[in-house]
């Protein structure tokens, strides 16, 4: 091991003695390279300008002594060193570009349009000593400097689209949206790679001013500002309007066409809103039509049915279908998924009968977790619509825990409040989305104090919920609540139908039932009906009276849950904080 | 009240020698509205439940006539407040703990106040606040008034017309925010050429120069720092933040040189600047050396930070607070009252002050360790006095034009906010006179 280890001591010794040794035996631009690693800047600054002194046109050797001088704050001492290497090589463009820079550093500003002056004519036609100088400027904050910077370089250069994506990006530092348009324009028409910078410098425009940039994008000529537009339009939420303008500007090959469209539904997809799903279903069915392979062609009807069932646009939805379906060459797998969707859209439509047949018909064809879905929501329909022994009946071999949450809302459809918690207790908080889970949740919590096992009202109060006529079931909520004993539900239930007023609008029975529920009887739903009343007049604008609902939930409930809640609410109706 | 009424009287009876054992905790937190008692003790420690609001909530006791007093350096700068039932409505109200307490529990705490570096300050008259700002700017984008409307403490704004026409002898507090009192529009003139906001501010402040018979902005702005030098000077608190420190002792001391830029008066700033200032006008500071580029957005070496200028710019810490003797120095130790001692510091356009720049009567009430600067300084001026508090927002470090409004509702115990409210506060303690 000793044996071993003395030759590695050896050589790290030789190593300590003979490093300098070595260094001082390199060349001078490698020991003043070595020594600006080592972090010894001012040694090595002395070192590039011994260098300079013979060669002061040594580029290499100007960028180092700029590079060591920077970090110890002296750039202003290479100016000497910059002056000598114009003189000597007036043509070498890095030279003035550190002497820019060197000069801005040391305020002296007046210097820049002269060193500019001398760059321009050492290489005519070239954008950067302009670029450089709005750097320069731009470093210091200085915008109108940058400006005048580019200004010159266009006039200099004689091109009416010179800097133009510099003097884009200067004008969206000043929110001059109008100028930001016209130069981005100018530059996507020079460079098409340019329109990922556009859009991203002009995404983030408020709201006010996003009508004049589209009309500004609208008077430019060509295709580039016309993509711009279709990328802004889908962002700022009209993915119609974009689509439009897309098919405006679509280029002539149909690759080129395919790739836009595609492209642009990449874009859709981050959405899933009603106008979103419809633009994919139209984007698709475009994108279908150009298709020329019959399989891919079939499966891209399909996704666009998909997409305009899921928005609500149905008979577009069928015409798909019924495309899909004169496809012969379609494959099993679209047949099958037009089948499902053609089902789902009659369950949509209301005709669980049919859709119910047509199950049961191509039953063998479908997957299996399609048919199943597909099966709870006829299942789902029916229970709505009034037939609910119909409805159990369908899934009484289900014992999926969705079948089970589904029972479940089927008993509550009979006024069966006991049978509900139960099978709801056997279904558990996993079943279906989030969204329903917590609605159940909510609806346990509603029906746990109201006395009777059974209540046939309460059932067809919630069967008009969820029918969609959030206006007559709050009416029907409502005289449920007003048959109930005072301590077996009747606030709660009386409350549930307040916040169905306010959510189909109509304020003023909102604001009537909240009052309502408000008594020293049943102090939790008091404290939240008063929290609803202050959130409905804080959102009525009438503050003072917000602010009074909130003052006595807060005073009389203060060991409710919700008083952090009201708190909040308080300070923004006494506009302390700000609304959020 | 004014200083001169805030020096003079013996106040705050100390019950001592009753040997009674440190009440640190009054039992289980308790909500006041829960029980009805002499007192009620605002802890101000980490069980305060909204620290901001409590002082608005002691503020609004002092409004309606009645007495309190504040504990300094007892759980955290505690205030001790009427038990009626308006105070135990309010602070349900704002979320404040309060700890129903009896009038022997208040003997004791008040033995053990003795015992320690403590003091009981009695609060007697709420001060009458008013916030100099233009008449267009934003309740956002000024961290004291954000606090008095979070806290509920009432303020009037105020400007050059109503300062020029002596309007500040209605009003025992003054605070100024990020106003350039060298009408150079923050040096952000060059900078943000073309910006809305900018012209906007431009051509307001040329009208009011315009309206009060000045030749142009610095003149208006000088003479309004003058006028609140002079409202210091008979007895005004005075509070200032951000820019408006630094600005207002140039303004001061600039009386017979020009330190503006050509477009803010029409002739370039006076090369030799510097030495021809007059420092024995200005209230904190001496000897700075101006910045003289009209495009750097900096005015001076008194800031120790110089966010604006990208090759001075430092970067941010923390600064602490320091420990005064609550019986000798009762006024800085109201000051410095806080649940924490070390707050991280937040950039302004000045955002701290340099050691070198400081008059040596200043008191530095806290700052960062091993820097060369003070973060929040404090001093006299004739009968009055006036604090200086170095950033823009404590909660914002890096508050960039046109950021989103702080929502204080999520910074209820601000350690850096709960400073300004120190201020706002002290000129309401009647103060018995100085042992040494």
């Amino acid at each position: 091991m000793i044996g071993r280890t003395r030759p590695v001591a050896a050589l790290l010794w030789a190593a300590l003695l003979g490093g300098p040794a070595l260094l001082r035996a390199q060349d001078p631009m490698s020991r003043a390279f070595d020594l600006e690693r080592r972090g010894s800047y001012a040694q090595a600054a002395e070192l590039y300008r011994g260098i300079l002194k013979d060669k002061p046109a040594e580029v290499t050797a100007l960028l180092g002594l700029e590079r060591a001088l920077t970090p110890i704050n002296r750039l202003s001492e290479i100016l000497p060193a910059v002056q000598a290497a114009i003189a000597a090589d007036p043509s070498a463009s890095p030279v003035y570009a550190v002497g820019l820079r060197a000069y801005a550093a040391a305020n002296l500003l007046d210097s820049l349009p002269r060193l500019v002056d001398l760059w321009a004519r050492a290489a005519p036609g070239d954008e950067t000593p302009f670029r450089e100088w709005a750097a320069a400027a731009l470093q210091r904050r200085d915008r109108s400097m940058a400006r005048r910077a580019y200004q010159l370089g266009r006039e200099r250069l004689g091109k009416t689209d010179a800097l133009a994506a510099e003097i884009a990006q200067l004008a969206i530092s000043e929110q001059d949206w109008i100028t930001a348009v016209r130069e981005w324009a100018r530059a996507v028409r020079q460079l098409p790679g340019y329109r990922s910078s556009a859009i991203a410098t002009l995404g983030p425009a408020p709201e006010r001013s996003r009508p004049d940039i589209l009309k500004a994008l609208e008077k430019e000529e060509g295709t580039e500002p016309g993509r711009i537009t279709v990328e802004l339009r889908a962002r700022w939420g009209d993915p119609l309007g974009a689509l439009d303008a897309l098919l405006k500007t679509l280029p002539p090959q149909p690759a080129q066409q395919l790739d836009a469209l595609q492209g642009f539904l990449e874009q859709l997809r981050v959405e899933s809103t009603p106008p979103y799903l419809l633009a994919q279903g139209r984007t698709l069915e475009e994108i279908a039509d150009r298709w020329v392979g019959a399989p891919q062609r079939s499966r891209l009807r399909l996704e666009s049915a998909r997409a305009y069932a899921a928005a609500g646009d149905r008979p577009a939805a069928r015409r798909m279908l019924t495309r899909i379906a004169g496809d012969s060459e379609g494959g099993p797998a679209v047949q099958a998924g037009a089948t499902a969707t053609l089902i789902d859209l009659l369950v949509r439509e209301g005709k669980a009968d049919e859709a119910s047949t047509q199950l049961e018909r191509y039953r063998t064809v479908l997957p299996v977790e399609d048919y199943l879905r597909l099966r709870r929501a006829v299942a789902a329909r029916w229970g709505q619509s009034g037939e609910i022994g119909r409805a159990e009946a369908l899934l009484a071999a289900d014992s999926s825990v969705e079948a089970f949450a589904l029972r479940g809302r089927f008993r509550l459809y009979a006024g069966d409040l006991k049978g509900a918690s139960e099978m709801w207790a056997t279904a558990g908080p996993f079943a279906g989305t989030r969204e329903e889970a917590t609605e159940r949740s909510g609806l346990l919590a509603l029906i746990q104090p109201i006395g009777p096992d059974t209540l046939l009202s309460f059932g067809a109060a919630l069967r008009l919920f969820d029918g969609g006529d959030t206006l007559e079931a709050a009416k029907a909520f409502e005289l449920v609540g007003r048959g109930l004993p005072a301590d077996a539900g009747r606030s709660e239930v009386t409350l549930y139908a307040g916040r169905l007023y306010a959510m189909a609008g109509q304020s003023a029975d909102a604001e009537r039932v909240f009052r309502l529920v408000v008594s020293k009887d049943a102090p939790a739903a008091s404290a939240a009906a008063l929290l609803e009343l202050g959130r409905l007049l804080l959102a009525l604008d009438r503050r003072e009276d917000a602010t009074h609902a909130l003052e006595r939930m807060i005073l009389d409930y203060p060991t409710s849950a919700l008083v952090p809640q009201g708190r909040r609410l308080l300070d923004q109706a006494r506009n302390v904080v700000p609304r959020t | 009240m004014k200083r001169r009424d805030f020096l003079g009287v013996v106040g705050a009876p100390l019950a001592l020698g009753l040997g009674s054992p440190a009440l640190r905790r009054l039992g289980a937190l308790a909500w006041p509205w829960e029980a009805s008692a002499a007192w009620l003790l605002v802890p101000m420690d980490d069980s305060q439940t909204d620290h901001l609001k409590a002082y608005g909530v002691t503020y609004r006791v002092l409004e309606r006539g009645a007495k309190a007093e504040w504990f300094l350096n007892y759980r955290g700068g505690a205030f001790l407040l009427p038990g009626d039932a308006a105070t135990t409505r309010d602070a349900a109200l704002a979320g404040v703990a309060c700890e129903p307490i009896s009038d022997g529990q208040v003997t004791s705490i008040k033995a053990e106040l003795g015992q320690g570096n403590m003091d009981a300050i009695p609060l007697e008259k709420p001060p009458k606040v008013a916030v100099y700002a233009p008449p267009n700017a934003s309740p956002w984008d000024d961290a004291v008034t954000m606090v008095l409307d979070y806290a509920g403490i009432k303020f009037e704004k105020i400007w050059d017309p109503e300062v020029i026409s002596k309007g500040l002898v209605k009003f025992d507090w003054l605070h100024l925010h990020h106003e350039d009192f060298t009408g150079q529009y923050s040096k952000f003139y060059l900078n943000y050429a073309g910006a809305p906001w900018l012209a906007d501010m431009v051509a307001r402040n040329q009208a009011v120069a315009r309206q009060l018979g000045f030749p142009n902005v610095p003149a208006d702005k000088r003479a309004v720092a003058q006028e609140i030098r002079a409202f210091v000077n008979r007895g005004g608190f005075l509070f200032a933040m951000c820019t408006a420190t630094e600005t207002l002792d140039l303004a001061l001391a600039s009386e017979h040189v020009d330190i503006a830029a050509s477009y803010a008066d029409g002739s370039p700033m006076d090369p030799d600047a510097a030495r021809k200032m007059d420092w024995s006008q200005a209230l904190a500071f001496q000897n700075a050396q101006l910045e003289l580029s009209p495009n750097i957005p900096a005015f001076s070496d008194i800031d120790g930070h110089q966010v604006n200028s990208l090759d001075r710019r430092q970067p941010l810490g923390a600064f602490k607070l320091f420990n005064f003797s609550a019986t000798i120095d009762p006024v800085a130790t109201m000051l410095v009252q806080n649940h924490r001692d070390v707050i991280p510091d937040f950039y302004g356009l000045t955002t701290s002050f340099t050691r070198r720049t400081l008059k040596p009567s200043v008191t530095i009430l806290a700052d960062e360790p091993g820097a060369a600067w003070a973060k929040y300084i404090h001093g006299e001026l004739g009968q009055g006095t006036w604090t200086f508090y170095g950033g823009h927002d404590p909660e914002d470090p890096q508050h960039q034009i046109g950021d989103p409004p702080t929502d204080l509702s999520l910074h209820p115990h601000s350690p850096g906010y709960r400073l300004i409210l120190n201020n706002v506060l002290f000129p309401a303690a009647k103060k018995r006179e100085l042992k040494t």
